[in-house]
């Protein structure tokens, strides 16, 4: 008698709280996730008509002028001679690569001449003046 | 016997599927929140190549439009003061009349950046294809 009664003891996983645990793995990740801050320099961009705008997220590389004439690419302060060497590589790896140059629109032209001129030394060719319509 | 095996199977195993569509809500939400589009937008340039040995290009001189901009800001068509809200209309008539028109935008190594995006902006807006970008002062 004793062994039938055993028998019908079932294993049982409790389901009903489930859901709050999803739920609070959901909540957990969607409040510990860091999103990645906007990098580079602080820029006010200029405005611009005609502005074109760009798909092929990819292709592209930034190069970030603050007012002040500091050149930023990829999280670095570089000098312009720099700024050769690094589109050197990023050309080679990429040959559609555009550049997108986030200038400070109050910044004297020069520094922006310098970088293009780095950028033509460099061979990349295709810029984009990074405008606000 | 039959009795006993009749309640065994009502005891079904269920998912509950009630709270599915607040999941999936939310999930959509949170993609929806945290999704950013591609909003890169510009003006388009191709930079000339460079080369050891620059080769002269002779240019007529009527088929070629100096925009000048001074430090102060300034606006020069081919040597002669202008004014920034003519610029377009400027341009536009200048090309009608001759297509082949190159385009020189030279600014100022001081004059702010601003100034050229809008020369570049009311060329491209005028219909100008043939632009070239130089600088006055400061080794150029």
């Amino acid at each position: 008698m004793r062994i039938k009664r055993r028998r019908t003891l079932k294993a049982v996983i409790p389901t009903a709280s489930m859901s709050d645990i999803a739920f609070l793995l959901i909540i957990f990740f969607m409040t510990v996730t860091v999103f990645r801050k906007a990098k580079g320099l602080p820029a006010q961009l200029p405005y611009a008509k005609t502005t074109e705008r760009i798909l092929k997220q990819r292709d592209l590389a930034y190069i970030w002028i603050s007012k002040d004439g500091k050149v930023s690419v990829d999280d670095n302060i570089v000098s312009p001679k720099k700024v050769a060497l690094i589109f050197r590589t990023k050309v080679s790896e990429n040959p559609a690569l555009i550049t997108s140059i986030k200038a400070d629109k109050n910044v004297p032209y020069r520094y922006v001449h310098e970088v293009m001129e780095a950028l033509r030394e460099a061979n990349a060719l295709r810029v984009l003046f990074s405008a606000r319509r | 016997m039959a009795i006993f095996k009749k309640v065994r199977l009502d005891e079904e195993a269920e998912i509950p599927t009630a709270s599915m569509a607040d999941i999936a809500f939310l999930l959509i939400i949170f993609f929806m929140t945290t999704t950013n589009f591609a909003r890169e937008r510009g003006l388009k340039f191709v930079l000339p190549e460079k080369k050891d040995q620059p080769q002269e290009v002779k240019i007529k001189s009527e088929n070629l439009l100096k925009i000048s901009i001074n430090d102060k800001g300034e606006l020069f068509l081919n040597d002669e003061e202008a004014r920034w809200e003519n610029l377009e209309r400027e341009v536009k008539l200048r090309l009608e009349k001759n297509p082949n028109l190159i385009i020189i935008i030279r600014t100022h190594g001081d004059a702010p950046y601003d100034y050229m995006i809008r020369a570049f902006d009311a060329v491209k807006a005028a219909g100008g294809k043939k632009v070239s970008l130089g600088i006055i002062g400061g080794g150029g």
